[in-house]
């Protein structure tokens, strides 16, 4: 790559309650202590009723704007990657337009791929801005994601999201390299009109998750002529805590490199935001010089790997914004009965 | 919730985009065509403070169904920094913890659902700091 290009800001927004395993346990009479041990998941996040995929992409996005402090009008692409968007037809991404003052000579649109949608969205910006088609590219994974009552998933699936405005001035995290690997592996799916998504129990994990993340990982290190040990940090998709310390492990990673990104823990599983918070975490605290390695994934199935090289920019920014850590901590936690009001299970 | 209402309503619920008058310089939320201070129509968009304080709050149980999803809920009078007074729905706290004078900032937030399959409303509301 000639240019220089890769993030200029990040912002992240994960909503205030919480729900803990241990009270979802006792709903179903379940061992909370073996599910967290199983999982290692202690609690995960819930939108309060007025918060859905478009207000916490537009906070999220704010974020970014904040920590950035450019003109959002010269932002010439937006693209909200979910699952779970608010409206079956009707773009996310013009919401978000709107409420961040960038309506008019954009680009925007709506993606879906379960969980790596927002993954999908950083890198069509990085095309766009490759080609010169764009100064500043947004790109927001934002989830509020369903599970159906007493599923195994109910432990793990919250809420959140993350925005990266890429471009090529002030850039904080160079791109190094990308690549992806994608095949048709039916391990999660939500019909059209379907309140909660379906999975496939144990074939989520090894021809799913391991398969892809490994495949697009391997793939980039190959492509880039890299090992794992040039890496500073690492961060998976999150949906829970087990698979991405175990990923790591398969590829050559330790746990110190991986751990730092590990929010799963105390927020659930973001779906489309997860592996960008834990990018995000990272980016808290990263330094100039580091080398950070990013692989999403989503069911269906496909992974995005991404290398970044941080810059000396990274130190500016610092402090602008609110940190993946000021959100894990600001929170509440709730009954399982408001959890159940809130999710819209209960029904007024 | 008609959809023309509702686009033409979006910069001054998404964005805070008021009025500053030309002539008096005054500031006023919500916009109207002219300037309420002095009757002046030489008057611009001006986008409100993003941060205020509290001034007077009640708590709303009962409502109409549109907003019968988020009962009960808070709405309070924000003094923002800018001097402009707006009244705007307190949210991300607990009632009893709210006190007079307590800092605010703006949040971006659902204001309304028509039902299941109509529009949704989406503006500022405030949260503490």
């Amino acid at each position: 790559m000639s240019e220089k290009i890769g993030i200029v800001a990040y912002g992240v927004y994960i909503p205030r309650n919480r729900i803990t395993v241990d009270e979802i346990a006792s709903v179903w009479g379940e061992d909370a202590n073996e599910i967290k041990m199983q999982l290692q998941v202690f609690e995960k996040s819930v939108p309060f009723p007025d918060e859905d995929v478009a207000t916490m992409a537009v906070e999220a996005a704010r974020n970014a704007i904040k920590q950035w402090r450019g003109e959002s009008e010269k932002i010439g692409a937006i693209y909200v990657g979910s699952e779970s968007h608010p409206y079956a037809v009707k773009p996310t991404a013009t919401i978000v337009a709107a409420a961040i003052g960038a309506e008019g000579q954009t680009t925007a649109a709506d993606l879906e791929f379960a969980c790596k949608a927002g993954t999908a969205g950083m890198q069509m910006c990085f095309g766009l801005m490759q080609s010169n088609m764009i100064k500043v590219g947004l790109a927001i994974g934002s989830d509020s994601s369903q599970a159906k009552p007493k599923d195994p998933l109910e432990y793990t699936a919250g809420a959140g999201s993350a925005a990266f405005l890429i471009g090529k001035q002030n850039v904080i995290a160079e791109l190094e390299g990308m690549y992806s690997y994608t095949s048709d592996t039916p391990d999660f799916w939500r019909r059209e009109g379907a309140t909660f998504p379906s999975h496939g129990q144990r074939f989520t994990g090894m021809p799913a998750y391991f398969d892809h993340i490994i495949k697009a990982t391997k793939g980039l290190l190959e492509k880039i002529n890299r090992k794992p040990e040039d890496y500073d940090y690492v961060t998976f998709h999150q949906p829970n805590t087990k698979f991405p310390l175990r990923v790591a492990k398969m590829l050559g990673f330790s746990k110190e490199q991986v751990e730092k990104s590990l929010a799963c823990k105390y927020i659930g599983n973001t779906y489309s935001a997860s592996s960008m918070i834990g990018f995000a975490k990272i980016l808290d605290d990263a330094q100039p010089g580091d080398r950070v390695l990013v692989t999403s994934y989503g069911s269906g199935a496909g992974s995005d790997s991404f290398s970044f090289r941080i810059t000396e920019n990274i130190e500016k920014i610092r402090d602008r914004s609110k940190t993946v850590q000021y959100y894990i901590e600001n929170k509440r936690n709730i009954s399982y009965g408001l959890y159940s009001r809130y999710k819209g299970i209960l029904k007024v | 919730m008609e959809p023309p209402k509702i686009w033409r309503e979006r910069k001054e619920r998404y964005l805070g985009i008021g009025i500053m008058c030309e002539d008096c310089k005054k500031k006023n939320f919500p916009k109207t065509r002219i300037c309420p201070d002095c009757g002046s129509e030489n008057v611009k968009p001006y986008k409100i403070a993003e941060r205020g304080t509290l001034k007077y709050f009640t708590q709303i149980m009962n409502t109409g169904d549109e907003l019968v999803f988020n009962t009960p809920y808070v709405v309070g009078l924000v003094e923002l920094e800018d001097g402009i007074k707006v009244t705007a729905q307190i949210v991300d706290c607990d009632f009893k913890d709210l006190k007079k004078g307590i800092k605010l900032e703006q949040t971006f937030r659902v204001i309304a659902r028509n039902g299941k399959e109509g529009l949704i409303k989406y503006g500022f509301k405030f949260r503490p700091i």
